[in-house]
Formats: structure tokens, C-alpha cells, sequence
């Protein structure tokens, strides 16, 4: 699923460290703003923006952490509107809403788990493309 | 690259939905017991509230009368294969013309709606109706919305205050529930009151002089204020009740249902 690979350049500790950072971002607003999907990607997409014209190592890696973050949206905004339904109107608790949260949990874990190792390895200058999420970082980050 | 991010796309998206097709198979309610807390909530809850009802008013204790509304419940019970121990009725002793379901079967019957009533099979319709409300869930679903679920635990564990208990009493006795919830109760309220052999036409009729009596007594008839749109709904009982049996025989007898009359009346005075 995920896989050290060569950059293209040998980056600089600064760089490392900011790429580290577009991670760590992520991993923050998803302690800070659990119940709502939506502070994750801003976070993340904020931390993008700013690092827009940064090195090709560091918008690799924020564009990534923005990639992840953008298709887990989609996964918990389904889970956010679900549960305020059933706590909010009248919908009921089914098999198919906890057989959802499981799903999402588990995509969710693998995402975080991906995240913190990346961030780590980022942080050492060790470049990590995971699984698709890597290719098509490539194709929207191309170097300058 | 691009053939290789749309197959890695595909493998995800079919993992995700095999996934949850996997989960799907497992019978997580019955595994978290997700109906036996829901129950248990709703009897805890339905307790509670009449507990509160029952210390701020008087209960009929006329042998003849209380017999009388559990005879019509059962009746009803019987012929639409309810569980008729599930119902717990009350009457209260009231001017106010009213009745209201409260969770865990429930059912509040004010003697001013009996007094109002001016055909035995008037106060079937509107038990009928009020069973509805219990039958379909309607009394938990409108708290949930109205209260929120978390308050409702919370008053069932205890750590509500007192003030939150009356309010969720008071949603129930005298606020309206959506009018889809409404015109569902009325048709099977229909649909009960006919597997009973009872004619429903009566029950149209109070809910027809329940609305021209709406400007001139909106105090008393709560029934109203809690159930308004009448007439419309005096038109469609009347409408879909139309192409019914007529072979109708009212729950009472003529003289238990005048004496009950008599008494309550007598003691209004
Ligand atoms: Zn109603």
C-alpha cells in the first residue's frame, strides 16, 4: 500500500520538515474537528495554499496529505449527515448505518496510521507514495 | 501513470464497497441489542412521564367508567392483533377536552373529551387515533426530534432535572405532531375503528365540530390546538372511510355510555 521511493532530489532538512508539517496538519484537525469532515480538508487545503510556491518536495507532500483528505470527505460526510439524521429526525439505527461506520472507520484507520508514518519518514527526507494517492499526487504536482 | 491511478482508483472503490458489503452481512442491531435499550428507554421514559401527570392531577376512579375505556381499548386491541397489555389508559379528570399518548402505551384521556363527545363512537375515534400515534412509533419519534435523544437518556438515567421532564410532559399533552404523522394516525384510526366494526363517520363529525368550536372555546379544547386542520381532516377520515363495511355496532352499550355521560356531567357541576 505504500511505497519508499526515490525522489527526484535529495531534499533539504527545511523542506523535510515542512512536508512533515502538510501531515501533521491533517492529523491535527482530525483530533480537533472529529465530528466534522469538512475542518480536515480546509486545514489541509489552507497548509496547501500556503506552501503553493514552495519546494517540489514540499508541494508533493501537501498535495498528497490535500489528495487523502479531499476522498476521506467524501466517506465522512456520508457518516456525518447519517448519524445527525438518526439523532436529529426520525431515522433508525440499521444494520446498513453500522456496517457504513465500520467501513469508514476502518478506511479511516489505515488513512491515519498511513498518515503518521508518512509524516515521520517525511520528516527524515525519506520520500512515501501510497497507494493511489501517490500516482495521482503525480499527476497534479509536477516539478518546476 | 494514468492507466495506473485509474486501476488503483477501481481496486479502491471496490474494496470500500466490498467492505461494506462484507459488514452488511453482520446483524449489528440484534448484536448491540440496539431494540432492547430503545425499549427499555421508552418504558423508563413512559413511566416517568405519567408519574408526572399523575402527581398533578386527579384520576377518575369510576369503576364503570374505567372499564368502559379499557373494554374500548381491548376491543380495538383485539381486532387489529395488538398486544392490548401494551396499553396502559388513564382517564383524568379535567375540563379540558384532550388525550395524548405518552411512550410505553400511555394513553391520557381528559373527562372533558368524554363530556364533549356527543356519540360514544366519537371518543372510539379519538382513542383509536391516539392508539395510532403509539402504534407507529410516533410518540418516541417526536420527543427524539423535539427533545433530542441525549436529553431523553439522560432524563431516563436520572440526571435531568425536573424542569426537562415537564417540558418533554408538555410536548407531548399539548403540542402538535408533523401533520403527515397526524393524517397517518387519522387513516389508521380508520382502518382500527372499521376492523372493530365501528363507524368512523362519528369520528369525522367530532373533528368537524371540534373546528367550528376552535374560535369561540380555545382554551378548553386542547384536542384542537394540538390537532388543527379539522375540517380537512374531518373530510378525509370521511373520504377514505367511504367504501367501507356499514354493518357497525358501537363498543358500549347505550346506557353504560349514557350513565358514564350522566355521571361525568353531574359532576362537572
Ligand atoms: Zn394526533
Amino acid at each position: 500500500m505504500i511505497h519508499i521511493k526515490q525522489f527526484s532530489y535529495e531534499p533539504g532538512d527545511h523542506e523535510a520538515e515542512k512536508a512533515s508539517n502538510s501531515y501533521l496538519m491533517s492529523l491535527i484537525a482530525i483530533i480537533a474537528g472529529l465530528p466534522f469532515p469538512i475542518i480536515n480538508l480546509l486545514a489541509t487545503f489552507i497548509f496547501y495554499l500556503g506552501n503553493r510556491k514552495s519546494t517540489y518536495f514540499v508541494r508533493w507532500h501537501c498535495t498528497q496529505a490535500l489528495v487523502s483528505q479531499v476522498s476521506m470527505l467524501f466517506i465522512n460526510s456520508v457518516a456525518f449527515w447519517w448519524t445527525i439524521g438518526i439523532i436529529f429526525w426520525d431515522e433508525s439505527l440499521t444494520n446498513n448505518y453500522f456496517a457504513y461506520m465500520f467501513t469508514a472507520f476502518i478506511f479511516n484507520f489505515t488513512e491515519f496510521v498511513a498518515t503518521i508514518y508518512t509524516a515521520i519518514k517525511a520528516r527524515k527526507g525519506i520520500h512515501v507514495e501510497w497507494w493511489l494517492y501517490g500516482p495521482l499526487t503525480n499527476l497534479i504536482c509536477k516539478p518546476r | 501513470m494514468m492507466e495506473k491511478t485509474l486501476t488503483q482508483l477501481l481496486i479502491t472503490v471496490l474494496l470500500f464497497f466490498g467492505t461494506l458489503f462484507a459488514l452488511q452481512q453482520v446483524d449489528w442491531v440484534s448484536l448491540f441489542k440496539v431494540e432492547e435499550i430503545t425499549d427499555k428507554t421508552e418504558e423508563k421514559l413512559g413511566d416517568l412521564l405519567w408519574e408526572t401527570f399523575k402527581a398533578s392531577e386527579t384520576e377518575n376512579s369510576d369503576p364503570i367508567l374505567v372499564k368502559s375505556v379499557d373494554s374500548i381499548v381491548a376491543k380495538i386491541s383485539e381486532s387489529n392483533d395488538f398486544d392490548k397489555e401494551f396499553f396502559k389508559v388513564h382517564v383524568l379528570n379535567s375540563d379540558e377536552v384532550n388525550a395524548f399518548a405518552l411512550p410505553n402505551g400511555h394513553l391520557v384521556i381528559y373527562t372533558g373529551l368524554i363530556v364533549d363527545a356527543e356519540h360514544q363512537d366519537e371518543l372510539v375515534g379519538v382513542i383509536g387515533h391516539e392508539m395510532a400515534h403509539i402504534q407507529m412509533q410516533h410518540v418516541m419519534k417526536k420527543l427524539v426530534k423535539e427533545i433530542g435523544f441525549s436529553v431523553l437518556i439522560s432524563i431516563t438515567t436520572g440526571s435531568a432535572g425536573g424542569e426537562i421532564v415537564k417540558q418533554a410532559a408538555k410536548t407531548l399533552s399539548s403540542s402538535a405532531f408533523d401533520r403527515s404523522l397526524e393524517k397517518e394516525a387519522d387513516i389508521k384510526a380508520v382502518d382500527y375503528l372499521t376492523n372493530a366494526n365501528v363507524n368512523p363517520a362519528p369520528f369525522a363529525d367530532f373533528l368537524y365540530r371540534l373546528s367550528l368550536a376552535d374560535s369561540q372555546l380555545p382554551s378548553i379544547v386542547s384536542w384542537i390546538s394540538t390537532h388543527p386542520d379539522s375540517k380537512e381532516r374531518a373530510e378525509y377520515i370521511l373520504e377514505y372511510s367511504k367504501d367501507k363495511s356499514t354493518d357497525f355496532k358501537s363498543i358500549l352499550s347505550e346506557k353504560t355510555w349514557e350513565s358514564i355521560k350522566e355521571k361525568l356531567t353531574f359532576s362537572e357541576n
